[in-house]
Order: C-alpha cells, then structure tokens, then sequence
C-alpha cells in the first residue's frame, strides 16, 4: 500500500491529538446528520419524546461501537480502515413500515435479522467476483454520491420539504464556499478541517440571518447536560412478512459497504488497482455486526459513512485513529444530550452544503474506477443503462410508488436499482465472452494494425486494464517484427490470448528458428553494428515489458509465452 | 511513418510521426544522418508523435547519436511520455539520451547559445 501524495495522515500514521480530536469532531457533525433516521421512525412508531432521547443515546452508543468494529481486523472482522458507522435511508422504507405494523418492537427484531442476513452475505463475497467487476464497484460508488447528493438536495427542495427561503440560500452558499476555498486553496489545519470550519461558519450565518427552527432550538434548550443512557428497556418481535423488504434492504447495505470500503482502500493506496475482497468481506461482517447490535440495542440497522470516508478523500486524513476519536465523541455524546440535540438541529442549509462538498469526492472516484478498464458496447450499455434506472427512480418518484410493497426497497433507492441493473446486464451480457481467444498472423510482413485491433478489441470484451494491454500490444508486435524478420517462420504465427481478472498470458507459436530472450542487454556498440545486436535487444525488450517471459522449443516449433499481471 | 524537419534557433527540429519499426527506422535514420552529415549538428528529436517503437527504432536512436558524437555536435530528445518513456526505461535508453520535458527546452540545451 502507497500513500497518495494527497493524504497527509494515512492509515496506519498517526496524526498530533489536536487534529485527531478536531477532525473526529468534525466527521461526527456529518454523522449527526444521519440521525434524522432513527428520529423518522421513532415518530412514526408515536415513541415519547423522553424515549426517543434514551433511543438516541443508544443510537450514539451503537454507531461507536460499529465505527471501531470496523477500524479494527479482528480475525475475519473488520476492514481496518476509518469507515464510520452512520444510521441510513436504506432501513427508512422497511422499518417505517415494522414500525407501524408492529410497533418499535418489531423494528428492532426485523433490524437484527437483517443485520444477520448482511454478515451472512460476507463469506459469498468471494463467489460474486466474477458478477461484480471494477467498473461494477466504479457505478456503485458514484451512484453513492448521486444518491446522496441528491437525497440531501431533497432535503431542501424536496416537494414535501418547506419552501427555501434567500437566506437558507446564502447560508448554504456561505457554508460550501467556506469549505471549498478551505479544501482548495489552503495547506495543514486549514484544510484538514474545512468541513467543521465550514459547519461553525455556517451556523453562525443561520444564527444572524435568523433561519434556525424554533422547535429544533427549544428540544436543545430542552435537552439535559448529563444522563445516562437506559439500555435494556426493548423487547423484540419478528413478522416474516417484512423478511423480504428487509432482506432486501440488508442486500442494499451490504453493497454500499463494498463501494464505501473499495473508497477506503483506493484513498489510501495510490497504486490501487482492483477491489480487494478480505477487507471487504471484513467490512461487511462488521457493517451486518453493527446492525444485529443496533436491534438489540434497540436502534435503527446502521451502514457504512459514505460521506465521512469522502470527506476523508477530501482533508488529507484518512488515519485509523480518527475511527477511535470518532467512537469516544459519540461515547461522550450518549453522555451529553444537549450536544446531541445542538448537532440534531443543524441547519438545512449548512447540511446539505457540507453533504454536497463531501460527496464531491465520491462521485469522481466512482468515475475515475469506471474509466480505469477498457469498456466494449456491452460494458458501457451496462454502465449507462444502469446509471439512467438509477437517476430515474430519484427524478421519478411515482416510479416507485406504483411498484408493490414488497419491491419498495428495490425501486424506491437509487443506490439499489442501479446495482441490481447493472448485476442483471452483467451476468446477461457475460453469454458469449470468450476467456479465451486466438489471431493468426500470415504472409511475409506483420499487421500491427490486426494485432492491436485484437487485443483493443479482446481487452474491451475483458474489461481489462488499458495499461497491460498496451504491454501486451507491444510484446506481441516487437516478436512479430522480430521473427518475421530473423527467424525464417514457417507458415503463420498463432497467437492466443487467456484472460481473468488477475492473469493476462499471451503465447505466440510458430515454425521456425528460436527466438533468444535474453536476461542482459546487449551493449550499444552491438545494438548499432550487428544484426544479432538489434535482434537480442527485441528479445531482452520483450522479456522486460512482460512480468514472465519464456521461450520453449518441442518438435521445431516456438512457443513464446509472456505473463501480465493483471 | 513521415518525418517533419525544421529550423529552429539554430538547431534542426525532427519530427518523426507514425511507428518506428523494421520497415522505417533505416529510412527514419537514415535522414537524420544525412541532416547531420549536411552541417545541422545540434538536433532536436521530437518523438510525441510516435505510436509505436521497435528494437529497430531504437538501433536507428543509437545510430544517429553516435552520428551527431562524430560531428561534435548535440542531440536531445522530447515526447518521451506515456508508452514510450515505458520502453526507453525497461531498455535502459532514458540514461542513454538528453530528454527533456518540452520541445523548447530541448532547444535551450543543444542550440548555439545552450549550455556545454
């Protein structure tokens, strides 16, 4: 793993108390955010005021314990990197739903099957490699940040959302450029906390243009400087009714935390090249862990912060140890309702400001994954139409409101359809893609173009890395020209080329004299004044542009067989 | 494959486009030899706009610096990005030439008023 030039802390280092403190402050604002789920489905469940505090609390004391299972890897537990724990729309629709058929009791039982059911899912990961390539896990992450741009943007141009008056504009405008000149044009402190110095300057613009919620500032006034929290008054109950929307929702998380997760690891290692599938499967078992915790807590299911690993991205610091200054904040405010119910009532506008500027980070690298492979027409129709079933259901509400009950969690969430889309098309389009394919070249000359066009084309079909393709173009010509050249071929020269996700091998047979690839260059008098000079450089270069090369001889015929990592 | 030649700042700008292989580089080197051979000995490859690069191209790169060696003249090379800055590495070339970044540094260093 190679730290990005852009991290200032990576994962493993460990950045002064000062910063680790103000920066787990700062990702625990983004995290309150979410709390506005929880609070949903304690009001629809008609929970006391003085309940939902206590549930709150709890909430709190979950979402610590979930961001340090995470943090660390304990046996097959964890995905080791700072990946908070955040409550998430994806349990909205179906524990609305438990609450009211059920009450609070069945929301925390149905929550804890699910949490179940997303552990279980970890070990299959392995198995879903082949359905789940890297431009699959590009589309997943950016519709992470599409989603939740967008839900945020709801939040304040929603339909059902109050009208957004001048004001709440310039205190969102005055919140995103305060973060954004921070993150851009400033170095150190500055821009390792532009959001939580975006979030205070934001506060202090709704407080002077007068645009905080009365009632929100009352419940603060309200709530108590120091409580413990009561733990063990919830009960539980099961409805095998709401197994399926549920399941589907823990399928849901399940996803997001395999492209929050492929964020962590490719923020931290700028030769990131694929999605490694042990930190994955670790951070899925934690995430599912973190949700049965939540049940019997008696909370809401929790999912992986899609926005605080963005934000991550964004200030430089990605540090193991923020997790656990993010955990002992949330331990703190389980203690101290009041600074809950202050970070409860965030304004709107400074919410989504600061949303927006965390996701920003998201969306590219969805992008930058999706453009790292070579894409044929079935790979960019999977991406495209995937995309646009996506976007469709968030533009398109009544979609989703047509659709049964039991598909609500799959149609109502962006995030879910466009996977879900791209799953199918991928699995659909994979009829008819050979492993495996071959090139003849005839006559006395080489054809650079028909070999590139193979493998351009080859590699599309693959969803290959352009780079080993260009590799792979290049040994294969350089030994075409070689041979055809020095070593009286004949007949054709057969070329075949094998592909998975973590081998290119390219063997090229012929008839003839063999081909020297040799360990050492020869030296520049020998390249300018001999034939044999010119002749061993092809060999050499042809050796070194692959990770394994190697020339056999049976029965008077070549076998050059070059290996690419890949 | 064509090759652009012109003056610049007193030095010989050569703009090789297209592959380099067996079947041109003779041709390719052959022409900047004869330029070297005509007087321009402070010359400017200029390689952006080659696709492809054999052994054979190579060979040629080699051959015209020991022309230009010959002449007491200088060469730099320019447009080694991407691609071929791979191959000039695993071919242990990039040591081998004066490579700068841009064309107009590449002329800064070998022109008449360059540094020696």
């Amino acid at each position: 793993m190679k730290k990005p030039p852009d991290i200032v802390y990576g994962l493993e280092e460990v950045p002064p108390p000062v910063v680790t403190m103000l920066c787990g402050v700062q990702h625990v604002g983004l995290i309150a955010i979410n709390l506005v789920y929880p609070l949903l489905v304690f009001r629809i469940a008609g929970t006391p005021a003085n309940a939902v505090v206590d549930l709150i609390d709890t909430g709190m004391l979950v979402l610590a314990a979930g961001t340090v299972l995470q943090a660390l890897r304990v046996g097959p537990l964890g995905s080791g990197f700072m990946c908070p724990s955040v409550f998430t729309a994806t349990y909205l629709g179906p524990a609305s739903a438990a609450a009211k058929l059920g009450g609070l009791p069945l929301v925390f039982g149905m929550t804890i099957f699910a949490g179940f059911l997303e552990a279980a899912l970890a070990p299959l990961l392995n198995r879903l490699r082949p359905i789940f390539p890297p431009e699959i896990s590009g589309l997943v992450i950016f519709m992470i940040g599409v989603s939740a741009s967008v839900a945020g943007l709801r939040l304040m141009l929603g339909g059902s959302a109050v009208p957004v008056t001048s004001a709440e504009w310039s205190v969102a405008a005055i919140t995103l450029a305060t973060t954004v000149i921070l993150s851009v044009w400033t170095r150190g402190m500055a821009r390792m906390l532009c959001a939580l110095i975006g979030v205070a300057i934001g506060y202090v613009a709704a407080g002077i243009a007068g645009t905080f919620d009365p009632a929100q500032g009352a419940a603060v006034g309200a709530a108590a400087w120091v409580d413990v929290p009561q733990l063990g008054r919830v009960s539980w109950s099961f409805d095998a009714g709401l197994a399926v929307p549920f399941a589907i929702a823990a399928l849901a998380a399940a996803m997001k935390a395999l492209g929050v997760i492929t964020i962590c690891q490719r923020t931290n290692d700028a030769e990131w090249v694929r999605p490694d599938l042990s930190s994955i499967k670790g951070g899925v078992l934690a995430d599912g862990a973190a949700t049965v915790l939540s049940g019997l807590a008696g909370s809401v299911g929790t999912s992986t912060a899609s926005a605080n690993v963005g934000l991550a991205a964004v200030t430089g610091v990605s540090s193991r140890r923020i997790a656990y200054a993010i955990a002992m904040i949330l331990v703190l405010l389980a203690f101290v309702p009041k600074f809950a119910a202050a970070l409860a009532s965030m304004p709107r506008s400074v919410m989504v400001a600061t949303l927006l500027f965390s996701m920003s980070s998201v969306i590219v690298q969805g992008i930058q994954i999706m453009s790292s492979r070579l894409l044929d027409a079935r790979r960019s129709l999977t991406i495209a139409l995937s995309i646009v079933a996506g976007v469709a259901v968030d533009i398109f509400p009544a979609i989703a409101e047509a659709a049964p009950p039991a598909a609500g969690p799959l149609v109502g969430s962006a995030l879910v359809l466009a996977t879900v889309t791209a799953l199918g098309l991928n699995l659909l389009f994979r009829l008819g893609v050979k492993k495996k394919v071959g090139l003849m070249i005839t006559g006395e000359s080489t054809d650079p173009e028909t070999i590139e066009t193979f493998f351009a084309r080859s590699g599309r079909a693959w969803g290959a890395r352009p780079d080993v393709i260009s590799r792979a173009v290049f040994g294969v010509q350089q030994l075409a020209e070689t041979i055809f050249e020095n070593c009286s071929p004949q007949g054709p020269l057969a070329i075949e080329a094998a592909f998975d996700e973590f081998n290119l091998d390219v063997r090229v047979h012929y008839q003839g004299e063999p081909l020297e690839l040799p360990d050492a260059r020869p030296t520049d008098e020998e390249i300018r004044e001999s034939a044999d000079g010119v002749r061993r450089l092809a060999g050499f270069l042809v050796r070194r542009n692959a990770d394994r090369a190697r020339a056999t001889l049976a029965r008077g015929r070549v076998t050059i067989h070059f290996h690419f990592d890949h | 494959m064509e090759v652009d030649i012109r003056a610049a700042d007193g030095v010989a700008v050569v703009e090789p486009k297209g592959r380099i292989d067996s079947v041109t580089a003779k041709v390719f080197g052959e022409r900047v030899c004869e330029l070297v051979r005509g007087g321009d000995n402070r010359v400017v490859i200029d390689l952006a706009n080659v696709a492809y690069m054999s052994s054979a191209g190579f060979r040629s790169l080699l051959i015209v610096g020991k022309t230009i060696e010959q002449a007491a003249g200088r060469l730099a090379l320019c447009g080694v990005i991407g691609e071929l800055k791979r191959l000039f590495e695993i071919g242990g070339f990039s040591q081998l030439f004066v490579i700068c970044p841009t064309r107009a540094e590449c002329i800064a260093k070998v022109g008449p008023v360059g540094p020696q």
